[in-house]
């Protein structure tokens, strides 16, 4: 479902990414785990092309991201091409970035009606249910302000969800949370996987990793180290710097 | 010193009239100089220098002369690029760049204040530019730039006061033209002062009513919006 190959990313002399290929299957859930810097980040905002990527190609669903393909000549999408295929690509931000001046369900509802051009009723009754799910019933009509963090953060994920992407991309969804809302989100994100989305989700929680990733990647300085369950990662690491890295976040 | 009020009194229908004059110079000048200076600001933001560098000096330029010698050279200019104005299609169009200029900045200001993270979630979610601008960017750049731009435009309304050296029969110019015939210079300023100060303080009542329309969240939902959201009807619950 999400095919990168060769992907690299210079920020002028800091290759972010330094040649990351990866594939994940649909329904698949991929953890990115990785110290700070190590470029997680950047390679979820290169595959939805919130960052353009120095080199390297992007597939979601068979299409590429950016480019248009045409008799084996690729050109720049054209920014109707490349809404649309960003439509299909759900993210998750560490800061939310909720839409100050919508409510929880205006911000759900948004994309819907601006980008898929549903009838604000229309798109309500399904935002209401999607809020529903993710257990803000009662938080329909509060400004994004009036939330807490994990209840904003269950909006975002909802707003993703709203657009029925084919993939959803977390970045440190909750990494900028208070440590006792970090449940509620993390609990959100197992039924999204449970109900057979397909995931790529760049963490710091190890806990989360170990319980619902199939496969996790360990990145550092822009190249995936090593690939595996997370039986594997976890339980028989590899390489020195995981293993490294992995005391460090496990005390 | 003997002050007769009712030198003043005899005028007033006039002076009235005359402000009319002003209130069409202001509100003309002010929406053509608003809907260029939101295109300005755009150029102004943009990445690419053939539309960012005109905008830039468009600016500098027109910020840095006083709207006096623009009003002159559009009056006096025009001719000789076989253009004949009148007055008040002459100082419409100064007044228009001047306003431009300023509130292309205000509007600038007022952009560049949202946050670059809710422009990429709404990327994200597949709007293009022209939805990111319309339906996330200018409802939170409103609401910041009330204050700065309503003040501009207040000094915009006083500022057409300059109209009256090309001859634009505004209120400054039919003040000067009758204290210059009755002598009453006292009386017939204060009651024009009096009447810039009523134009001024209605741009302030506006201000206040606009700043406090837009205190989103201390508002809440209005009844319209609920509706449309449906948020009185009972919840679909979801299927287990």
């Amino acid at each position: 479902m999400i095919e990168v190959e060769d992907l690299a990313k210079h920020f002028g002399a800091v290759r972010a990414l330094d040649g990351v290929s990866l594939s994940v299957a649909a329904g698949e859930v991929v953890c990115l785990i990785g110290p700070s810097g190590s470029g997680k980040s950047t390679l979820l905002r290169c595959i939805n092309f919130l960052e353009e990527p120095t080199s390297g190609v992007v597939r979601v669903g068979g299409r590429r991201v950016g480019w248009h393909d045409h008799d084996g000549h690729a050109r720049r999408a054209s920014a109707r091409e490349l809404a649309r295929t960003r439509a299909e690509i759900g993210m998750v931000f560490q800061h939310f970035y909720l839409w100050p001046h919508m409510v929880a369900l205006e911000n759900v509802i948004e994309g819907l009606v601006t980008v898929k051009g549903l009838s604000v009723g229309a798109a309500a009754a399904k935002g209401r249910a999607l809020l529903e799910k993710v257990g803000l019933a009662d938080k329909m009509e509060v400004y994004p302000e009036h939330l807490s963090g994990g209840q904003r953060q269950r909006v975002a994920i909802a707003r993703a969800l709203a657009m029925e992407p084919r993939v959803m991309l977390f970045d440190e969804p909750t990494s900028s949370l208070d440590p006792e809302l970090v449940g509620e989100v993390l609990r959100v994100m197992e039924q999204v996987a449970r109900d057979g989305m397909t995931m790529l989700v760049a963490t710091h929680e190890m806990g989360f990793a170990r319980k619902a990733a199939d496969r996790v990647m360990f990145l550092d300085h822009g190249k995936i180290v090593e690939t595996g369950t997370p039986d594997e990662i976890f339980g028989r690491p590899r390489h020195e710097r995981l293993r490294r890295f992995l005391d460090t976040v496990l005390v | 010193m003997h002050l007769d009020f009712g030198v003043a009194w005899k005028f007033l229908p006039i002076l009235l009239t005359a402000s009319l004059m002003t209130i069409a110079l202001f509100v003309l000048s002010q929406v053509l100089g608003t809907v260029a200076a939101f295109f300005l600001a755009l150029a102004r933001m943009s990445p690419r220098g053939w539309l960012r560098r005109p905008a830039i000096a468009y600016i500098w330029v027109v910020r840095g002369t006083p709207l006096l010698l623009h009003l002159f050279f559009v009056y006096y200019a025009a001719p000789a690029f076989g253009l004949t104005l009148d007055a008040f299609p002459a100082a419409i169009i100064a007044m228009s760049a001047s306003a431009a200029a300023y509130n292309a900045e205000i509007i600038r200001a007022g952009l560049q204040a949202v946050h670059r993270g809710q422009l990429e979630a709404a990327y994200a979610v597949g709007m293009r530019y022209d939805q990111v601008v319309r339906r996330i960017v200018l409802p939170q750049a409103v609401r910041i730039v009330i204050p700065p731009y309503m003040g501009n435009a207040i000094s915009h309304c006083k500022n057409s006061s300059l109209a009256s050296v090309i001859t634009v029969p505004e209120l400054m110019l039919t003040a000067q033209m009758i204290y210059s015939s009755t002598y009453r210079a006292i009386e017939i300023l204060t009651v024009t002062g009096v009447i810039y100060l009523v134009l001024t303080s209605c741009l302030s009542a506006l201000q206040m009513y606009l700043e406090r329309a837009t205190a989103y969240e201390r508002r809440g939902l209005g009844g319209a919006r609920r509706r449309r959201l449906r948020l009185d009807a009972p919840l679909p619950s979801m299927p287990a």
